[in-house]
């Protein structure tokens, strides 16, 4: 990622080397410069040979699977989230359309690990706390699938930083910050959608490191390689979960900024050459996730192909396509002189009159109509029954008496023989839209105030009014408005029903209503197919269609998600990791799994970022006086390589201040990672005076520029040492919180008792003054801590 | 932006033209004589220039002349029948009632800092107002206010926001023709107009931008001609002291300082680039501005508060938002000293600590749920249902203790006590029923339980526990006193807390907040202090303590806080709200007022919105174009004319960017009005584009198309005024106007013809659907039924904004979910 062309050498430090393999000759820098030859420690050396970064990344992974799997059995009960997560993987198996905000790729792949360990789908997750064991659940195949890929992201950061050019030292570094980290691990052992997020997300960083340090030898096959998997690995993590978006933000950004460096001028390409460029990227990072993203869903749609719970949410075009749902089965077309019960969507309450009136004057002392009540109410009644009147002519028999999109009619209520109107007097609870009220049929002198006109939701001309699947708007006549209603009560006087009146504004949500059944029809067709209910095929709709509509729904219900959580936390408390949430609790033994990171590793990644954001500055306002304190190539590799990991940081970061949905401190693992390739970037620059160059491929067309090599001498290995050591041991500390298992913890440890047996539990459990030490930040709120004793 | 992020070039080139120096104090013609000169000159030193004007703004005798004219015309088109309506209409609601509590110092909170409502006020004192008007309801009609002076205030801020524009522009080195352009796009702004004529704070308002604009561009005219010189720090303090009015009209002003900043550190980072301004001279213009644009705006709006405070000495209907201590403050609201020492015995009154939700209640009322014993709940008034005697609850012996024979025992940490209801005898009791409304499992109802002469139960006794004392009283850390201690409650049987919440209780308590004993209690909502103790037992000389008084600063930040919540809790929707990304358009105005068949409607000159709306994206469009030039190495930016333009351009595009784009991130109610404030940009941006396109045409013909302009802009505003005046006009003549279909003022309102308006002067009644004649039977018919064709828009009539404040006496101030 660095701008290597025109960058002139400024070292006036230690480690810069003629590569022997790599040509060198014919590059402008100045041969003064390089007085000092290499130097490189002996252990910086040794640690960068292939054999042991590869046994370094060994250990790290053999840790890194038992840390994760370590107890993966314990609890043997639902915890947190897997009470959704595991129940959709039980949809997939049984084939039962579900609704959630989230994309379904990681549901998928659950569904998947399920079946593969042979589990059936029985079981509800019904909630937190409910036993698998006693119900036989395989749930420790579910959970291994997060485990696997929670532990493979642990390489892949020392892979992104071995690729990004530092050295193995702080590749491992950035790596520790993951492995040892207490949320990630948390995170990794139950059923939870962030650890295949997190996953592709590495991969996803990964594959554009490769992709861009293979710059120089463009459109070669590998370039297109790393390019498409960039493109499919972005839209895995789009397709994990909702704020997988934010991947391909971040990827936007950088390869944004990197086609504005290709259309400079001074870099001397033709407007033709930024094209070629541009459609490349166009059809790897935009094309191809597109159709990634959409064949998961395509496959989602195929497997969910029966009816479920998700059914209610869907439009009943969708509806009718699941196998077994009731709109399907129960749908029948409306004709003129059916009797029929109406219900309102939002609130599920029928429209309802019976003959008791409005009070003349309310109690805030406007006055009404005193016509007959119109109300909503919540159970089956013979007062709910209204007839539909037509307003021309009709057929004696046949077609022409159903009724269509955009006719006008009236609606008599059968136990009164009142035809429903509005007018322009104020409703009981609200000044502002119209009252509702009957008129005896009969009366013809308002006979215009009861016309109503039929408008069915995304109906084409002429489209018949349904039962269940015809949602309408019945739009006042004269008046031109929409009877709605709102779950607000009406006093005594209406029996505390649910208030229904005429509002102006048309296309307000609760103006939606619904024919639930036909009661009686005169057509002798309609009567014999309303008693026999028969196993009817599942209609087709449309594949894009469906998707269009389950994403508008999945974007509205997540915008939606707004109740709050006892655990729910604000963006800014995260970085400082200043709350946690509790997943699990026990209290036959006093467990309880808390979600919450290794403090050591989240501040120093936080820290990182400041001390980047701090160097930055002062370069900038160094360089603004003429002085340049960082060499060039440092200064290069600080802007464009650690800036890419601070791009990812901050489109997963900041865009969560705009939220003002539900939020978590879970949402904020992505960022976490990236801030811990920013740290280890930091770290290097702040232990070694040069860097490790040229990591990109050279091309054909590019003069071959000098290596040049970091050497962070002994203190490198001996400050991460400790630095992991630390790490290990608070992570140990916490560990009971984190794997819920107090009672059990101490066997896993006796092997460290002896350094640390003063933080570590030795009890069975817990207890306490023991919880209360774990309670490192005052904001965390643990469960069976010891109260502040008042004596009694 | 992108530039940041990979600096290959260097930062910038190092000017190679010889030193015009500018940056830093030279020996120059002010300061010496013409012999001293030629001395200099001799040196090599710049010979002395013209002296240029302060600020400058060069304008000459005749534009002076030509200012006056179009600021009659101003005063004209602003103050044409400021007497009409004589009624409340829509906000005034709200700043009129404003006023008349200022006047009567009646304490009230309001969203809005307080300069512009003072200003108003000060209007109606000096005119004689009484303050007993009570502004309810849009249509009301005045009786003994001078509306019209209080009306003035920003009519006259309005108009001078016309010759603000002129001479802003001009500052801008724009030619006058387009100056005047400005004025007079400005002076026929119906929106401006409507706006300015009724007692609102957006005209105050905007008259403030406009002036920080203009102080501001004067001031860099200053700095480009001469650093510190007496004239720039008279700019630069100016610029400060407007930009404190601004903020101190709405907090909408904070956008005015955002932009005065943005430019101030774009002019910074030029000087540190500038090699030959040495460090200690930067340093030097840093904090000048730090100063002049920083502190003095801070001192401003702070000062205003204070006045604020001085005039709002008594008690009022904005009590219940404060806390105790401020309470304490105001006339009326003061308490008498109280015993500092508790002891068993003592009859006391207990405050919640968290929330507003007052002093711990009883009455003689049973819950209607639960244990049906008797209701405890807080209180936010003071009351004798409020006391209760601490009893000792580890004495046993079923009979009551004579507490006034015992010895004197202070409450101390630990100890058990019962808690007895002064008036019906009972004590504070919990048990194991759930709460009316908070249903859950680890919460417990309070109640009071007893009979007189029966001491209760073991569910009486609590234990009493110290969380935090006062530093300055270390008594207060060892046992209860008075104020000083914060305490918890602990039911001694089941181990839950005394708790309360921001939950209402339903009619059958009075609304009253809900008190429970909860098991898992956020500790800052289970703290109690006692507000007022009387024992007999202690002598009349013994120790007293009273609520600190809080000082100014205390007051104002506590205020601010205040507001700060309330204002991000105005989220409920108006019927004339509007969402930001309509505004530019226009698509939608405001129903001021209706009555008698008139009708004001805030709605801009559409011609002079659009035209701006279409200059700020040409601004853009163009701009990014130039960006991607220079990227593939155009040189556009040598060309001076280019560099002139981008820069005057590029100011006003900031501020109308900073004014419009922060609404979108706010979620709470938002009103066509708060575009103006950008809008003032947006037209000045428009202007400055006609300044470039006819920048290449002669004299006269820049003239004859600003006229053409102006006369359609005129046009425009004539046809629309009748909305803005609340004159008469026909239905017919309002259909037409209807140039958008989202335009929703109600033709129907009005009459048919000008006629009958003649003699007119009584309400009438709302329009209503007249029943039609030939109604048919609901049965099968021939042919459809012709449908009487009524407007679609009769929509209601006009309501005020929201005032949380005044509808909802004790809100969720300091709003804390507790579990």
């Amino acid at each position: 990622m660095s701008g290597v062309q025109d960058v002139r050498q400024r070292n006036k430090g230690k480690g810069i080397n003629r590569d022997a393999s790599g040509p060198s000759s014919a590059v402008d820098y100045d041969d003064h410069n390089v007085a000092y030859l290499p130097s490189r420690s002996y252990i910086e050396s040794f640690l960068n040979t292939e054999e042991a970064s590869a046994a370094v990344v060994a250990i790290l992974t053999i840790i890194a699977f038992f840390t994760r799997f370590y107890k993966i059995n314990h609890p043997d009960q639902v915890v947190f989230d897997e009470v959704h997560f595991g129940k959709f993987a039980s949809y997939y198996i049984r084939r039962e359309y579900y609704f959630d905000v989230h994309p379904p790729l990681a549901k998928l792949l659950f569904g998947l690990a399920g079946w593969f360990v042979g589990y059936d789908g029985h079981f509800d997750f019904e909630n937190i706390g409910d036993s698998y064991t006693e119900n036989h659940v395989p749930y420790v195949g579910l959970r291994a699938l997060p485990a696997i890929l929670g532990s493979l992201t642990v390489p892949i950061v020392y892979a992104i930083m071995k690729e990004c050019g530092y050295s193995t030292i702080i590749a491992a570094f950035s790596a520790i910050i993951i492995l040892f980290d207490n949320a990630h691990v948390a995170q990794s052992r139950l059923i939870l959608l962030d650890a295949t997020l997190i996953f592709f997300l590495s991969l996803t960083m990964y594959s554009y490191v490769r992709f861009k340090k293979l710059r120089y030898q463009e459109f070669s096959p590998q370039w297109w390689g790393w390019l498409l998997a960039t493109g499919t690995f972005m839209a895995c993590t789009w397709a994990s979960k909702v704020n997988g978006i934010l991947t391909v933000v971040a990827v936007g950004v950088a390869v944004l900024i990197d086609l504005w460096d290709i259309l400079d001028y001074k870099k001397g390409h033709s407007m033709q050459y930024f094209w070629k460029h541009f459609i490349a990227r166009a059809a790897g990072l935009i094309a191809l996730p597109l159709v990634i993203y959409l064949s998961v869903f395509w496959v989602h749609l195929a497997i969910l192909s029966n009816t479920g719970p998700g059914d209610a949410f869907m439009s009943p075009s969708f509806q009718e396509t699941l196998r077994g749902n009731e709109l399907l089965m129960k749908s029948h077309e409306i004709r003129y002189y059916d009797t029929v019960t109406i219900k309102h969507k939002d609130t599920q309450v029928y429209l309802h009159s019976h003959p008791e009136r409005y009070p003349l004057k309310y109690d805030d002392g406007r006055i009404s109509s005193q016509g007959q009540q119109v109300t909503g109410y919540g159970h089956e009644d013979s007062n709910n029954q209204w007839q539909i009147i037509p307003t021309k002519a009709l057929p004696e028999t046949g077609r022409g008496r159903i009724v269509r999109h955009e006719d006008v009619i009236q609606l008599l209520h059968v136990n009164t023989g009142t035809v429903l109107m509005t007018h322009d007097v104020a409703s009981p609870l609200m000044a502002t839209n119209e009252e509702f009220t009957t008129w005896p049929k009969d009366d013809h002198s308002r006979y215009n105030d009861t016309l109503f006109h039929l408008r069915l939701s995304d109906a084409a001309p002429g489209e018949a009014w349904k039962s269940k699947s015809g949602h309408f708007r019945l739009i006042h006549v004269p008046t031109k408005v929409a009877m709605w209603s709102h779950p607000t009560q009406l006093p005594d006087w209406a029996f505390k029903q649910q208030e229904i009146n005429g509002n102006k504004n048309a296309n307000e949500k609760g103006a939606v209503w619904y024919v639930n059944e036909i009661v009686d029809s005169q057509d002798p067709d309609l009567k014999a197919k309303l008693e026999e209910v028969e196993m009817k095929e599942p209609k087709r709709l449309n594949f894009f269609k469906k998707f269009g509509e389950l994403q508008l729904l999945m974007l509205q219900h997540n915008a939606g998600l707004t109740a709050s959580h006892p655990y729910a936390s604000g963006p800014i408390n995260w970085p400082f990791l200043l709350s946690g949430i509790s997943f699990w609790t026990q209290n036959e033994g006093q467990k309880q799994i808390y979600l919450i990171g290794n403090i050591i590793g989240w501040w120093a990644s936080v820290g990182g970022i400041c001390i980047y954001i701090g160097i930055l500055g002062a370069d900038l306002l160094a360089r603004r006086r003429g002085l340049e304190p960082i060499p060039d190539d440092v200064r290069n590799r600080l802007w464009n390589s650690t800036g890419f990991f601070i791009i990812v940081w901050a489109v997963h970061y900041f865009p969560f201040y705009l939220m003002s949905r539900q939020l978590f401190i879970h949402h904020y693992l992505p960022s976490h990672v990236a801030s811990a390739l920013v740290a280890g970037s930091v770290l290097s620059f702040v232990l070694s005076e040069t860097i490790n160059t040229p990591v990109s491929a050279w091309g054909p067309s590019v003069k071959p520029r000098p290596t040049t090599y970091a050497d962070h001498g002994v203190k490198a290995p001996v400050m991460v040492a400790v630095f992991a050591i630390a790490m290990f041991s608070l992570y140990l500390f916490i560990s009971p919180l984190t794997y819920g298992t107090p009672g059990y913890v101490h066997s896993f440890q006796s092997s460290l008792r002896t350094m640390l047996t003063h933080l570590l539990t030795v009890s069975c459990r817990l207890t306490g003054e023991q919880v209360n030490a774990r309670r490192l930040l005052s904001s965390w709120t643990l469960h069976f801590a010891a109260k502040e004793s008042g004596n009694i | 932006m992108s530039a940041n992020v990979r600096a290959r070039r260097p930062p910038s080139p190092i000017p190679s033209q010889p030193p015009r120096s500018q940056r830093f104090p030279t020996l120059t013609h002010s300061r010496s004589d013409a012999d001293e000169r030629r001395t200099l000159a001799s040196k090599g030193y710049i010979p002395g220039r013209k002296p240029h004007p302060s600020g400058g703004v060069y304008v000459t005798s005749a534009e002076w002349k030509l200012l006056i004219l179009i600021t009659l015309i101003a005063v004209g088109i602003r103050l044409f029948r400021l007497s009409q309506p004589n009624s409340v209409v829509f906000d005034e609601v709200h700043f009129g009632k404003f006023a008349s509590k200022y006047i009567k110092s009646q304490y009230f909170v309001d969203v809005h800092p307080p300069l512009a409502k003072l200003l108003i006020t000060l209007a109606g004192f000096v005119f004689g107002y009484d303050g007993n008007f009570d502004f309810k309801d849009i249509g009301k009609v005045y009786e003994r206010v001078p509306y019209i002076a209080m009306r003035l205030v920003p009519a006259i801020l309005g108009v001078a926001t016309v010759p603000l524009s002129y001479l802003t522009l001009r500052a801008l080195d724009c030619r006058a023709t387009t100056s005047v352009l400005a004025a007079l796009f400005i002076t026929f702004e119906n929106g401006l107009i409507t706006q300015s004529r009724h007692i609102l704070l957006d005209s105050p308002l905007i008259f403030f931008t406009a002036l920080t604009v203009f102080f501001w561009v004067g001031f860099c005219n200053e700095d480009k001609q001469q650093p510190f010189s007496d004239h720039w720090w008279l700019w630069l303090t100016l610029t400060g002291l407007s930009l404190g009015a601004v903020v101190s009209c709405k907090w909408v002003g904070l956008f005015t300082i955002a932009t005065v900043g943005f430019s101030t550190v774009y002019q910074l980072w030029l000087l540190l680039g500038d090699m030959r301004v040495s460090a200690r001279l930067f340093f030097r213009h840093f904090m000048a501005r730090a100063l002049c644009l920083i502190l003095v705006p801070a001192l401003f709006y702070m000062f205003m508060f204070w006045i604020h405070f001085a005039i709002l000495s008594g008690s009022g209907d904005g009590d219940g938002f404060m806390s105790s201590e401020f309470q304490h403050t105001l006339r009326g609201r003061g308490m008498a000293d109280t015993y500092a020492d508790v002891a068993i015995g003592s009859v006391v009154t207990i405050r919640h600590v968290n929330t507003q939700g007052g002093y711990l209640h009883s009455h003689p009322h049973n819950y209607p749920t639960g244990s049906q014993q008797q209701q405890v709940t807080l209180y936010p008034h003071r009351d004798s249902n409020n006391d209760w005697r601490i009893l000792n609850a580890t004495t046993d012996g079923s009979e009551p203790q004579d507490w006034a024979t015992l010895p004197l025992t202070y409450v101390a940490p630990g100890m058990r006590i019962k808690l007895r209801h002064a008036a019906t005898d009972k004590a504070l009791h919990s048990h194991d029923f759930r709460p009316p409304v908070s249903d859950v499992d680890f919460q417990n109802e309070v109640s009071a339980y007893g009979v007189p002469g029966y001491s209760g139960d073991m569910n009486d006794d609590w234990i009493f526990e110290i969380y935090e004392g006062s530093k300055k009283d270390p008594q207060s850390k060892r046992r209860l006193r008075t104020l000083r201690t914060h305490f918890r409650l602990r039911h001694a049987l089941t181990g839950c807390y005394l708790f309360s919440h921001k939950v209402k209780l339903p009619d059958w308590a009075y609304e009253q907040q809900e008190v429970t004993c909860n098991k898992n209690a956020v500790l800052a909502n289970s703290l109690w202090y006692v507000e007022t103790a009387d024992n007999v037992l202690l002598p009349p000389d013994a120790a007293k303590v009273n609520y600190r008084r809080p000082g100014f600063l205390s007051k104002f930040l506590e205020l601010q806080q205040v507001m700060w919540t309330t204002n991000a809790g105005l989220t409920d929707r108006h019927t004339f709200d509007s969402r930001p990304d309509a505004w530019p358009r226009l698509r939608r105005g405001i129903n001021f007022w209706v009555k008698d068949h008139k009708q004001i409607y805030l709605l801009g000159n559409p011609m002079v919105w659009w035209l701006s709306t279409a200059a700020v994206f040409s601004y853009i469009v163009v701009r990014g174009l130039l960006i991607l030039r220079a990227k593939r190495g155009c040189k556009d930016f040598e060309n001076t004319k280019v560099v002139k333009y981008d820069t005057l351009c590029g100011f006003l595009f900031l501020g109308w960017s900073l004014h419009y784009f922060p609404f979108f991130l706010m979620s709470r109610q938002l009103f066509l009005h708060h575009y103006f404030p950008a809008l003032y940009f947006a037209i000045l941006l428009s202007c400055g584009v006609f300044d470039l396109v006819t920048s290449t045409l002669r004299p006269r013909i820049r003239l004859q198309i600003a006229a053409v302009l102006v006369i359609i802009a005129i046009w425009n505003f004539i046809y629309l005024s009748p909305l803005a005046y609340g004159l008469p006009w026909t239905k017919a003549k309002c259909q037409n106007a209807r140039w958008l279909k989202t335009w929703d003022f109600s033709c129907n309102d009005f009459y048919d013809s000008y006629d009958q308006y003649k003699g007119i002067d009584y309400t009438p009644q709302p329009s209503q659907i007249v029943p039609t004649p030939h109604g048919r039977g609901a049965v099968v018919v021939e042919g459809p039924v012709p449908i009487v064709s009524v407007d679609p828009n009769t929509l209601g009539k006009a309501e005020p904004g929201h005032d949380v404040f005044a509808e909802n006496p004790h809100p969720d101030v300091k709003s804390d979910p507790a579990v």
